[in-house]
């Protein structure tokens, strides 16, 4: 449980420090089982800050988000920290973009919460229906409270959870300026039976499986530009000179796509699974992206989003890498 | 027009019934709605309360998301131009009122001194079936732009889903046309098929929880072009497609060259404002640098330019935007704050 | 004229002649082109303004100004700057190579409008291409009464970068016409100004008494010019510029080029400076 008091004050003698210039949190939404991001640049914002069971959004994705416009001639660019609330997942996303020197340590403060899972909103549709006001969530043991539409419900953690929480290695943020919670038990251990479970079936069925998950996909790049992973200013995919794939939805082009994406993540997905989250037509993106963590931790013993000083594993050559997997 | 019905049970029948157009109805694919044709011993998704609307809207059925406009090989000056569509007829059955009132509002811009021939044949071809909303989404707000769940004003013919049947009532000649392909299945509809229809439509409207009063948007937003109240929305905003793409009448589109060999295409794609690629020059100055300003330049065309230009608010009220939107950007409170925000006077030259 | 029928269809031209006008990493080449079909030619007008889609099929196409009038029969002329993906493949073509022309979009300049006034072109660099239809226009035999003076005020970075120099050379010496040319740095044999454009402005100063106006170029340099245009007793609606924006479609359908709810490609690129200034957008 977290304090929605306790975090606005800190939020607010946070913003009034020189130099802060945001704070990013969450709020209520205007509707339905996730909340808001809040980009927050002064005290008077606080007031809606709180967070719980529906607080899905990685806020670590709105620090390489942040466009910076050029800087008028005679004024000083803005070098403020950004404060950051960080779960357990986000915290590692923070992580790994240090790890890449996306930015400074000086440049954020991780205001770190420890987190008992978030909600999946597909989840919370199958049980509920179509849910007009706010819901509010909290975990509570080893149920969820929540208050739907004005009534209150209480429903098993299990049956509501994203799938990532029912296995969630790191619930406790890895980095942190200061908590503002107390820490909590990992909900279960993580055997990657998933991926498991999904590379026993045949090339022809997981090949037929893609085909038609990718044909469904209308390159809305939700699931790149969500992803605190993916900051890159002149993505690979809106080249033009040249075009490696083409903006066409036909079959071969967005299963390129996804794999170029898959590729580009391995060794640096923090399996946050905001893709999976935002994407319209429901896409199982994790599938690749889990199946990528597993092997990079079985080959290399490697771990993204865990130790900031790290080497990004890709980015790096060791003599004594295994070559197996090199056809 | 003519008034009939069927049993639920004569679906299968109805959609034989319709063996010389190509039906299209929303289905499920791959775990989610979308409109697509119908295949074989399908019945298409229209559970009442099992679901409001598709996730991709219609709008690709005209307008699909990757399109050819025509075929040329390297070397010869002729061009073989794609026919846009088949000769046969189509059907859309079960199109909800929103998206057909979209397809009135996009016939401006693409009809508009070039029409253009793509989307205009796909639209002659196709009959509108409408199937009235009986239970709104909690996001829907079709009542304040015009619509409504029932609305007929756009549709070829209208069913109503009446639990054990089905009331479907013509509205055009291409519905009756549609109604008379169907004799064999329907049958006459009475009274108390009118009078439930009736009753559902205003229990729906009455369902409607989310409204805004657009008077005098259209004429205040561009006053609001330096107005800091857009920082509010596009600090989060992630600059994806996903509002645009699932918008029933965003319109945009990309056209790219692509090429095998030899042989090549010129073909059409759904673009998004929200992209800096959009309106980036090939100097690398874009008039829209950030996200602020594709996020004012998205909400002032569907409620400025468009009005200003073609007379209609561009938006139905179908509630995609809300509903997918990853961080919650949510047009109602966008416009909302419009109404809410202060004009700073100009100071004179 | 466009095939009604389907607007997004090229028409195949013939390139009869090319030339560089500028050097450089951004360098300005012209083409001459004329139409493969003459059904095409036949009946082919456009206004000095309007621009069209110029491009390769398994490229691309991009919009240009038409550079040349419509009293040069036979032929049109494009000046396009080394810029992308698709003026770099434009660049390798030389005269009996073929390209691909659609339109001619967009309004073209209110020159029936101007009848009896003066006409002062203000151009920087590549901007003075849409001004070169206007000022042949006026000076073809059929249409020099019905203008008086014609002033073209023109300045690039430095005299290498002055298009249509040979051009530029007639005007220096003819009656009725007065060239002004600036460049932006001092250099050797440079006898005229030296400085930037809407400096160079200043300096001649023309009268707005029973002027119009146009001016073309980068866009801070249009806005010092319409600043300065206004501090000599220039009106709004005596003052025009011709926009670019991105564009694929040119028939205000894939809706990019939009400034506001104008559309570059369909309402301009020609537009007065009294429309632009209740844009918020245009001057942003």
């Amino acid at each position: 449980m977290v304090d929605s008091k306790k975090l606005q004050e800190k939020a607010r003698e946070i913003l009034e420090r020189d130099d802060v210039r945001r704070l990013l949190g969450w709020k209520r939404p205007t509707y339905g089982f996730e909340a808001a991001p809040a980009v927050i640049k002064d005290a008077s914002g606080v007031d809606d800050l709180l967070f719980d069971a529906t607080c899905v959004n990685n806020l670590a994705s709105f620090i390489t988000l942040e466009e910076k416009p050029p800087v008028p001639r005679g004024e000083e660019p803005d070098t403020r920290k950004t404060a950051i609330m960080a779960k357990g997942c986000d915290s590692r996303a923070i992580v790994q973009q240090l790890a890449e020197k996306a930015y400074g340590r000086d440049d954020v403060i991780v205001l770190g919460i420890p987190c008992s899972g978030v909600i999946d909103r597909r989840k919370a549709g199958e049980m509920f229906g179509d849910v007009s006001a706010p819901v509010a969530a909290e975990c509570e043991g080893d149920k969820l409270i929540l208050e739907v539409d004005g009534e209150k419900k209480e429903v098993d953690r299990k049956e509501l959870m994203m799938d990532k929480c029912l296995r969630c290695r790191y619930p406790n943020p890895v980095i942190s300026d200061e908590l503002l919670a107390d820490e909590v038990e990992k909900f279960a251990d993580d055997d990657f039976s998933d991926v498991a479970r999904f590379e026993k079936q045949s090339q022809e069925d997981k090949w037929a499986f893609f085909d038609e998950q990718f044909s469904k996909c209308v390159r809305c790049y939700s699931c790149r530009n969500v992803c605190p992973m993916c900051y890159c200013v002149e993505c690979i995919v809106t080249n033009l000179k040249p075009q490696w794939t083409r903006r066409s939805t036909d079959i071969s082009e967005n299963t390129a796509y996804h794999l170029q994406r898959a590729w580009h993540l391995t060794g640096r997905c923090i399996e946050c699974m905001e893709c999976e989250r935002v994407c319209p037509v429901d896409i199982p993106l994790m599938t690749l992206n889990r199946r990528m963590t597993r092997d990079i931790k079985e080959m290399f013993d490697y771990e993204p989003g865990v130790d900031p000083e790290a080497e990004p594993l890709l980015a790096s050559y060791n003599p004594q890498d295994p070559e197996e997997y090199i056809m | 027009m003519g008034d009939f019905k069927f049993a639920r049970e004569k679906m299968a029948d109805v959609l034989s019934g319709l063996g010389e157009y190509q039906v299209l109805a929303p289905l499920v694919t791959g775990d989610v709605v979308r409109f697509r044709e119908v295949e074989e011993s399908e019945v298409p998704v229209g559970e009442r309360g099992r679901y409001a609307n598709s996730v991709v809207p219609p709008k690709e059925l005209m307008f699909p998301q990757t399109e050819t406009l025509f075929r040329y090989r390297l070397g010869d000056t002729d061009i073989d131009v794609s026919e846009p569509a088949g000769d046969t007829g189509r059907v859309v059955l079960g199109i909800r009122p929103c998206d057909a009132q979209a397809f009135a509002i996009i016939d401006k811009l693409f009809g508009w001194d070039y029409p253009d021939p793509y989307y205009q044949k796909r639209r002659e071809n196709t009959t509108l079936v409408g199937l009235a909303c009986g239970d709104p989404g909690s996001n829907c707000f079709c009542t304040s732009v015009g619509g409504g769940p029932a609305s007929e004003e756009y549709l070829d013919a209208i069913m109503y889903d009446l639990d054990d049947k089905f009331y479907l009532k013509t509205i055009t000649d291409k519905g009756e046309e549609l109604a008379r392909a169907l004799s064999g299945v329907l049958e006459e509809a009475g009274d108390a098929e009118k009078k439930a229809a009736e009753k559902q439509a205003d229990e729906a409207t009455s369902k409607i929880g989310r409204s805004i009063d657009t008077e005098g948007i259209p004429e205040k937003l561009p006053s609001l072009y330096g107005h800091p109240f857009w920082e509010q929305f596009s600090d989060r905003c992630l600059g994806c497609g996903i509002c645009t793409y699932l918008c029933p009448t965003c319109h945009c589109f990309d056209i790219q060259d692509e090429m095998e060999q030899f042989d090549g295409r010129r073909a059409r794609m759904w673009d998004t404002c929200m992209f800096k690629e959009y309106s980036l020059h090939a100097s690398g100055h874009n008039p829209r640098p950030t996200r602020k300003e594709r996020t004012r330049n998205r909400i002032s065309h569907k409620y400025s330019y468009f009005p200003e230009n073609f007379g209609v608010i561009a938006c139905v009220g179908c509630g995609r935007c809300i509903n997918y939107c990853p961080v919650n950007i949510d047009i109602l409170d966008i416009l909302t704050k419009s109404r809410e925000a202060e004009v700073k006077e100009e100071k004179p030259a | 004229m466009m095939d009604e029928s389907n607007p997004y269809l090229p028409y195949t031209v013939k390139i009869e002649d090319a030339w560089y006008e500028t050097p450089g990493e951004r360098a300005i080449k012209t083409f001459k082109v004329s139409f493969a079909d003459e059904k095409v030619s036949d009946t082919w007008t456009h206004e000095p303004g309007q621009c069209a889609m110029v491009g390769l099929l398994g490229i691309g196409e991009s919009m240009f100004c038409i550079s040349s009038s419509p009293t040069e029969k036979g032929y049109l002329r494009f000046s396009i700057m080394l810029m992308g993906k698709v003026t770099s493949a434009l660049h390798q073509l030389e005269a009996g190579d073929t390209m691909s022309v659609r339109g001619p979009f967009g309004n073209g300049f209110p020159l029936a409008d101007w009848e009896g006034r003066n006409i002062v072109t203000i151009g920087g660099g590549i901007g003075q291409a849409p001004l070169r239809p206007i000022i042949e226009y006026i000076r073809d035999d059929g249409n020099r009464d019905k203008y008086e003076e014609l002033m073209v005020v023109y300045g690039s970075r430095t005299s290498k970068d002055l298009c249509f120099q040979d051009e530029l050379d007639c005007f220096m010496a003819e009656e009725g016409t007065e060239c002004c040319l600036s460049v932006d740095i001092e250099e050797e044999k440079w006898d005229h100004f030296v400085g930037f454009v809407p400096n160079l402005l200043m300096e001649v100063e023309p009268s707005p008494e029973n002027s119009i106006a146009i001016t073309c170029g980068p866009p801070i340099m249009i806005k010092f010019v319409i600043g300065n245009l206004e501090k000599l007793g220039f009106k709004p609606e005596q003052i025009y510029t011709t926009l670019e924006n991105r564009m694929k479609c040119g028939i205000g359908k894939c809706g990019r080029c939009n400034v506001g709810h104008l559309y570059v490609c369909k309402d301009g690129p020609v537009f007065s400076y009294a429309t632009l200034k209740e844009i918020p957008e245009a001057f942003a």
